[in-house]
């Protein structure tokens, strides 16, 4: 790479940016008028103008635009009606605790107002101030916006936060919107009673977008505006190729796969950032292979990226604790697993036959790998060796890793495939005849 | 001297952990110096494996250790320097004659002039990685281009935090590096990384405190923000100052990388897994395009299980080594190639059955090297075919005997208890009572009564906690919270 930029390198970063910039994203989509977009302001903008509470769940798996749409909706309002919403965000992850959660919407409303905030102040000082603000807001017709991201993390504990937002909501003095995230489509049902009837019971839900949109998505992230630094025929021939490689039918297998697993649209933007970055910077055009790796590379199978990892002593250990399970041995230890170990030794004259501590370091490896998994907690200051242990890979699974795996030892394959049954009767009848 | 500083911080950073807890402190002593290992110089990557092997408890191990250090000061003298340098920076009083005010760019960017390094540079320093690197000079992308969070995951000794490291050194930005590892709780994590962010090292005139007291992660994300607006934002100032002067080389940029490595670590922290859906999250938390995340891990991202599920990062995988590949790296930085790859040819195959992780191979082969070359009378000859088979069959009865000695698993006990040496030392011999192996001599004098004491600890060591409290407890305490529970 020289100093001089090229049109490919700074496309490359335009679209980089425009992928990490969610929101943007978003905006497209808040055109339809029964969007949760509309909806959304709808709600909040009614409690801005009609001075009346407000509360609502916004449902739907994650990466499906909850935030972002939020986002937007405020973003929009603010500028609609500048200097009358006041926003304070909590995250479930951060602020499960509700002192700390008290603390931290009194910190938000004092540099929202320019108050000092006193580190000092008491759980009960601050609740106190988080009403008093609640009811100077009313009285100046201003409203205030509590953002709670994964809502059913606050329904944890004693809900004292919840109850004390709701509760104020009940009030005619105050004017605020409760809005609620949660990936949990229950997550109203976790409220206590007392919570719950005071809660509007108003839920959004946020699904995952169908194949247009996302075709649609796409293209709007993808294409180059055409007004701007880069070189207009760059652009133009950008552009071109870009809309034919979406007709191909091979773009739109991949792009079926990849909605398959998961629809949602952050996972989408996972896979065009990839995309996006294995671009060839040479031809500064994005083609089908890229998107090809990008897809590889985002939807990894895991399992069998890890027993390609293996050693041949794990992945025999691996098949002896199989062998236990089809036996319907339900609890077994690294001694059982090592008797079985031997016993196929014994019967089959493997070659590779370890000593006991190097099975034990490789069984520790598989532990490690988590691939196997001690079967309960308890009994944690026992020796690894008599803990039961449970597979936590499928038999499906493991065959095909086995089949996958190079130089994998033939016999360990019909051990697994069960053709060693018929083995074992030509032995025995191979001894006969000895 | 630039470099030096950084090191400073991190170095420091364990010292003081160490001291609140006694009991991790060798461990993470130790893993922190290979962090620094790693950052300092392009060529230690043979040399950081085999520090780390010395984690795996065999005895033998730790002289040869200081065996091999010595050899590589042999070597090359740019190793030599590092050692010398790394051992100035331990004495606190040196420190404070070279203190200079801290400058952002000094300390968050690998700066000096001849420790750039070229892409090249890159593939060869690490053998078979090439795929990786691309990959993750691939999603880095050009300067200043953001960065959606990324997923390293692969076995131990895969090279994961050196190649990012180094990675970082070749493209010349500013970032940040904590390690689950030396930070082992929370509180540490967040306080390494802001310290780090706000330039503050911890050293006698503070104290060893940290600049910011930090421990709940709402704090953390708050102050995170804060001081990750200053430095973006000095940043922007400084290059818009320096803008035509390095236009002509890559290099800084406004992005700020923070990388977590060992986050497997995370998930035996807190039981319902409020941190680890954190730093998932941070990304979506901070809602600031110029950070970039990197988690290292050794566990794929599958074996996450959050209650709360989250959105996962772009995950990059780092294969176990091949043959071919532990071919290549058991031959770099050797005395005697030739030998050592005929050494190799007999070796390498058989024990790549077994593990394929470098720290435990390193070990066992240098047990098995020494037995090697024991026929040999002078080192540099080649061996012909003959001298060959011979060295082999002088070899075979080795392989068997050294390999239990190499892959032998410490008993849980004896890990969970090694902050006392001897204690463990006694423990494992009464381990071996138990196991009905024939017990070690006791080579020192002990009374009786001390025996009878430390086999009662053993025992009551592998009894459950509340049983002790139903046997010895006089106010017979598991009653006691019975007949509460029953009221309740």
């Amino acid at each position: 790479m020289d100093g001089k930029q090229t049109p490919a390198i700074e496309a490359l970063t335009h679209l980089r940016s425009k992928i990490c910039n969610r929101n943007s994203i978003f905006s497209f989509s808040s055109d339809a008028p029964d969007s949760n977009y509309n909806k959304l302001k709808f709600i909040v903008s009614n409690s801005v103008t009609e001075a009346c509470n407000n509360s609502v769940l916004l449902l739907g798996s994650r990466g499906c635009g909850q935030v972002e749409v939020l986002d937007l909706v405020l973003e929009d309002l603010k500028a609609e009606y500048p200097e009358i919403i006041s926003v304070v965000r909590l995250d479930g992850v951060l602020h499960s605790d509700d002192n700390c959660a008290i603390k931290e919407i009194a910190k938000q409303l004092c540099s929202e107002n320019q108050l000092l905030f006193s580190k000092m102040a008491s759980s009960d000082d601050n609740t106190q101030f988080m009403m008093a603000v609640l009811r100077e807001y009313g009285l100046a017709h201003k409203t205030v916006v509590f953002i709670l991201d994964e809502f059913d993390l606050f329904a944890q504990g004693k809900q004292r936060l919840l109850y004390s937002l709701l509760d104020a909501m009940q009030s005619v003095s105050s004017q605020a919107v409760v809005i609620g995230m949660s990936c949990r489509l229950d997550a109203d049902q976790l409220l206590e009673k007392r919570v719950r009837s005071r809660f509007s019971h108003r839920k959004l839900l946020f699904l995952p977008s169908s194949k247009e949109d996302i075709l649609r998505l796409l293209k709007h992230i993808l294409t180059l505006p055409e007004d701007s630094m880069f070189p207009r025929d760059y652009v133009i021939t950008f552009n071109k190729k870009l809309h034919n490689m979406f007709e191909e039918a091979k773009f739109k297998e991949i792009l079926d796969t990849l909605l398959d697993a998961d629809s949602s649209v952050h996972h989408v933007l996972n896979f065009l950032f990839v995309a996006v970055c294995n671009m060839n910077l040479e031809s500064g055009y994005l083609s089908v292979e890229n998107f090809k790796t990008a897809l590889l590379s985002i939807q990894r199978p895991y399992k069998l990226d890890s027993l390609q990892g293996c050693s041949v002593l794990e992945l025999y250990i691996l098949a002896c604790m199989k062998r236990l399970e089809d036996k319907e041995q339900n609890s077994y230890n690294f001694n059982s697993v090592m008797t079985e170990y031997k016993h196929i030794h014994d019967s089959y004259r493997i070659s590779d036959y370890y000593a006991r501590n190097v099975s034990l370091r490789a069984f520790e490896h598989l532990l490690q790998r988590e691939l196997i998994s001690f079967g309960d907690s308890r009994g944690q200051n026992q020796s690894i060796e008599f803990r039961p242990v449970k597979l936590l890979i499928s038999s499906h699974e493991l065959l095909q890793g086995l089949k996958l795996y190079r130089s994998c030892p033939a016999l360990l394959q019909k051990l697994m495939t069960g053709e060693l049954n018929k083995m074992k009767a030509h032995l025995v009848d191979v001894e006969m005849i000895d | 001297m630039d470099k030096e500083n950084s090191g400073q911080v991190t170095k420091r950073t364990t010292r003081a952990s160490a001291s609140s807890t006694p009991s991790k402190n060798t461990l993470s002593n130790q893993e922190e110096f290979e962090d620094m290992d790693k950052e300092n110089s392009p060529q230690v990557t043979k040399r950081t494996t085999r520090a780390s092997a010395s984690t795996t408890p065999s005895k033998n191990t730790l002289p040869n250790q200081e065996e091999f250090e010595d050899m590589d000061k042999e070597n090359s003298p740019q190793v030599k320097k590092r050692t010398t340098r790394a051992s100035a920076s331990t004495t606190p009083s040196k420190n404070t004659t070279d203190y200079r005010p801290p400058s952002l760019l000094d300390n968050l960017v690998f700066r000096e002039q001849q420790s750039i390094i070229s892409q090249d540079e890159l593939f060869s320093t690490f053998p078979g990685r090439k795929c990786q690197i691309l990959e993750l000079l691939r999603l880095f992308g050009p300067i200043n281009s953001s960065l959606l969070p990324i997923f390293l995951y692969g076995g131990p000794s895969s090279g994961k935090t050196s190649i990012v490291l180094h990675i970082f050194k070749h493209l010349k930005r500013p970032f940040i590096y904590a390690s689950c590892r030396t930070c082992h709780n929370p509180r540490l994590l967040f306080e390494s990384v802001l310290n780090q962010l706000l330039l503050h090292r911890k050293d006698s005139s503070n104290a060893y405190s940290s600049a910011k007291r930090c421990d709940k992660p709402s704090d953390f994300v708050n102050m995170l923000r804060e001081s990750l607006m200053e430095v973006i934002n000095s940043l922007r100032v400084n290059s818009k100052k320096s803008g035509l002067k390095e236009s002509g080389e890559q290099g800084i940029g406004g992005m700020v990388y923070i990388i977590f490595d060992n986050m497997e670590l995370v998930r035996d922290w807190d039981k319902d897994s409020v941190i680890i859906s954190m730093l998932f999250k941070l990304y979506d938390i901070l809602k600031m395009p110029e950070v970039g995340l990197i988690f290292i891990s050794n566990n794929s991202p599958d074996t996450y299980h959050l209650n709360t599920g989250s959105v996962e990062p772009i995950p990059i995988h780092f294969p176990e080594y091949t043959e071919d590949d532990l071919y290549q790296i058991f031959l770099r930085n050797q005395r005697d190639p030739k030998l050592y790859s005929s050494f190799l040819d007999v070796v390498l195959k058989d024990s790549c059955k077994i593990t394929r992780c470098i720290d435990e191979l390193s070990t066992y082969f240098r047990l098995l090297f020494e037995k090697y070359c024991e026929p040999l009378s002078g080192i540099g000859r080649v061996p012909n075919q003959d001298m060959k088979s011979k060295l082999y069959m002088h070899l075979k009865p080795h392989v068997t005997p050294s390999l239990n000695e190499v892959f032998r698993v410490p008993s849980c006990l004896a890990l969970e208890l090694k902050e006392n040496k001897e204690k463990v030392g006694k423990k494992r011999n009464m381990r071996r009572l138990g196991d009905g192996v024939v017990p070690d001599d006791i080579d020192f004098h002990m009374s009786v009564s001390a025996k009878y004491l430390l086999i009662s600890t053993f025992l009551a060591s592998r009894n459950p906690a509340t049983l002790d409290a139903a046997l010895f407890d006089s106010a017979g305490g598991g009653d006691n919270t019975n007949r509460k529970r029953r009221r309740k």
